[in-house]
């Protein structure tokens, strides 16, 4: 419990210290977002997903020095850097052709597969432990794109990334304390210490944003770490709200398409208050749902979310104690 | 309509989601389950199992947009 302690603290004083470093570096190099829900449209830099892999990467490698190697963490060093790897590209260089993103983060899922760190029978409600020998590295590779992509569409409000996750890797924290799961344990930990952290800078109003390289990051690790750990169905039901969010863009847009692409906006942007496009073909969003003949703050929308994404959470922990064997 | 409103109806809906992914789970766990988990491993059974499991999750998936699009309509109106 002591190491886990000292873990934490390490995580989080890391991101508190690098993220303003990271948010000079935005702007020095001009690595900024326009945050458009507010009148004035300020630029911000979207160069708080290193601070957080440097963080995170910087204490389970710590991890590995003072507990020893283990291939599970190596696994998800690799896979998570991958996928921050594509995100810093996209932040770089623009956006990547919506069709040819989820490709590129299947690389991702290979560490997992190669290091052959997972075990193909994960444990479903009422059924216990299921063989999906033949399947389930195809279910890895899939997982990557879905996940990460997902953990980016629901980055679209200030701090809304940060309280999300929060809340998913709380999910995952108490799943592993009752079954006294270690990597899933420490790997929570650290990402709750990390999110804690870049929380502070990216609540409302924000000073940074993720960056794809963030949310990319964070998808990966949820991921890397539901099959690690053998916590798939938990991690399912946490990410509810953002598959909800994703699923729905997808269907109702007919396809994996830009935010560029789309003919009409999910929302309508008054005076900073947030109001639903009432077009039947506008795509369906979290946003949009909540902001429905309504006019929100955005500060009043991200705690919406937040509570719709702990509420996930909590069904998570209640699906774990009631129904899996 | 406010936000508080908005809210406890998405709440619902994700609720909605939730038992539908229990009770599928519930009916593939005392239906198709035990008669192919035990079964000799051949190669169709094992198909025939994953076939049937994505199926059941597509169908999870499109029963819940198209419960969202309803719902947000109601919502709109």
């Amino acid at each position: 419990m002591i190491t886990l302690f000292i873990f934490f603290i390490l995580s989080l004083t890391l991101v508190m210290l690098l993220t303003p470093l990271f948010i000079k570096i935005g702007r020095r190099l001009n690595l900024t977002g326009v945050d458009i829900h507010k009148p004035d449209k300020p630029s911000i830099p979207k160069t708080g997903g290193p601070a957080i892999v440097i963080g995170v990467i910087a204490s389970l490698t710590l991890y590995l020095f003072v507990k020893g190697f283990s291939t599970e963490i190596i696994a998800l060093i690799y896979s998570s850097l991958i996928a921050a790897s594509i995100g810093l590209i996209e932040d770089i260089r623009g956006e990547i052709n919506p069709k040819v993103k989820p490709v590129l983060l299947v690389v991702a899922g290979i560490p997992i597969i190669a290091l052959s760190v997972y075990t193909p029978r994960p444990v479903l409600p009422f059924i216990g432990a299921t063989r999906l020998t033949k399947i389930y590295p195809f279910l890895i590779l899939v997982s990557y794109p879905v996940v990460c992509n997902a953990v980016n569409s629901i980055d679209v409000l200030n701090g809304s990334i940060s309280f999300t996750s929060i809340a998913f890797f709380t999910a995952v924290l108490v799943v592993s304390v009752i079954h006294d799961f270690e990597y899933p344990m420490l790997v929570s930990v650290i990402m709750l210490a990390a999110l804690m952290g870049f929380a502070f800078y990216n609540k409302y109003p924000s000073r940074v944003f993720a960056g794809n390289s963030g949310s990319l990051f964070i998808g990966a690790v949820m991921v890397s770490i539901a099959i690690i750990g053998r916590v798939e169905v938990v991690a399912i039901i946490a990410l509810l709200p953002h598959i909800m969010n994703e699923m729905h863009v997808i269907f109702s847009m007919r396809g994996l398409k830009s935010a560029k692409q789309y003919n009409s906006r999910p929302i309508i942007i008054e005076n900073g208050l947030i109001t639903a496009n009432p077009d039947e073909k506008a795509p369906i969003t979290l946003v949009r749902m909540l902001s429905a003949k309504i006019k929100a703050r955005e500060d009043s929308l991200v705690k919406s979310i937040s509570l719709l994404s702990f509420y996930s959470m909590m069904l998570a922990i209640l699906t774990n104690t009631l129904f899996m064997r | 309509m406010s936000l508080l409103r908005n809210t406890l109806m998405v709440l619902i809906l994700l609720t909605i989601a939730w038992v539908g992914f229990i009770f599928i789970t519930f009916i593939l766990a005392y239906t198709l389950f035990p008669a192919l988990e035990y079964a000799d491993g051949s190669l169709t059974l094992g198909l025939m199992r994953v076939a049937v499991g994505i199926a059941v999750i597509m169908l999870w998936i499109y029963g819940w947009y198209m419960l969202t699009k309803t719902w947000l309509r109601k919502m709109l109106s």
